[in-house]
């Protein structure tokens, strides 16, 4: 099942979720809105193996961000849960602008608690600006005893390319 | 949880689900397919600011079809007015929709809980891709929700064709 925005509120002053900081007023019917953080991290070159990235503050004056090629972001605010297992999108607002958010990987793991790599495609060029309200996250129940894997991602909060 | 089809048409019936036209036929085993209306929404700008009330500019599909180019971005509608106080849906592409590259939503799936009107499809064609009016183009499923419910009461409910994204007023 999916919690509403009221049961959100309420596993967060349990400890059940955190979100760091939390904001009642960024609480939706079924989801909380998250933010973007001020550092992108931007397509250098290929070294034969993989992507190399450079991190880029986004200035005052926005990010441009150019279609056809993926950037990294990272959400402001710590967001996990020990409890319920999660799915991080982008807000319709962003979505209607031809941005999307989380190109497939939308699934957060139970236990995961940091603030999480965003992966940035824009369909038009498109300026982004750091701690805008960008995107949302919904927490769902789990059936099953909860076994954590070891995680590769989980404990990053600055935003990190592919490790492989 | 998951619905039924099945279990859609029984909420459809009992008013816990709200699709508008309904048609039985349009049931399918977890999901209720939606058609494309036929107004269509294109940004004017090259260069898109969420700061920006965007420019844009609305025409209709020609009954003989439009090919959206390669690349191309707009933004379409639903054909049904689609919403539910009681369970939150999900929107989905059709798998022949999707098959042919075109995506119905870019990142924003999940609808409020509350909200009723047209959803506006984030249309991103990967490739060459013909649409037309009544075309089925994607579904919606309903999923059960855990603990007290607040309506939405956002600035897109009661929706009607495609609607504009209004993040600019984030920035005021």
């Amino acid at each position: 099942m999916i919690l509403t925005g009221s049961a959100i509120q309420k596993a967060v002053q349990c400890g059940d979720i955190v979100i760091s900081k939390f904001d009642d007023s960024q609480v939706n019917p079924n989801s909380y809105n998250y933010h973007l953080g001020p550092v992108l991290k931007v397509f250098d070159h290929f070294d034969g193996e993989k992507a190399v990235f450079r991190p880029e503050v986004i200035p005052d004056t926005g990010y441009l961000l150019k279609p056809g090629q993926m950037y990294l972001g990272n959400t402001k605010e710590v967001i996990g849960s020990r409890k319920y297992a999660m799915s991080l999108i982008g807000r319709s607002s962003v979505g209607r602008l031809g941005l999307f958010l989380q190109v497939s990987a939308n699934l957060g793991h139970t236990t995961s608690e940091h603030q999480w790599t965003l992966e940035l495609v824009a369909a038009k060029p498109i300026l982004l600006y750091a701690g805008m309200r960008i995107g949302q996250v919904s927490f769902w129940t789990n059936l099953g005893q909860i076994k954590p894997f070891s995680s590769t991602y989980a404990h990053f909060n600055e935003a990190h390319e592919a490790v492989l | 949880m998951i619905l039924t089809g099945q279990e859609i048409s029984n909420q459809v019936k009992k008013g816990m689900i709200k699709i508008s036209p309904f048609n039985e036929a349009q049931i399918t085993t977890n999901s209720y397919d939606l058609r494309l209306g036929n107004q269509i929404l294109r940004y004017k700008s090259d260069v898109l600011d969420p700061k920006v009330k965007q420019d844009y500019e609305m025409f209709s599909i020609p009954a003989e079809g439009l090919i959206l180019p390669q690349g191309s971005f707009h933004l379409g509608t639903t054909f049904e007015k689609v919403g539910s106080d009681h369970f939150v849906p999900i929107l989905h592409a059709k798998s022949g929709t999707a098959r042919q590259g075109l995506f119905v939503h870019v990142t924003a799936d999940l609808i409020d809980i509350g909200s009723y009107g047209n959803l506006t499809l984030q249309l991103y064609a990967t490739l060459p891709v013909k649409i037309y009016p009544g075309m089925s183009i994607a579904q919606v499923t309903f999923w059960q929700p855990l603990g007290e419910i607040k309506l939405y009461s956002g600035k897109y409910q009661g929706s009607e064709g495609p609607r504009a994204s209004e993040i600019y007023r984030d920035f005021k």
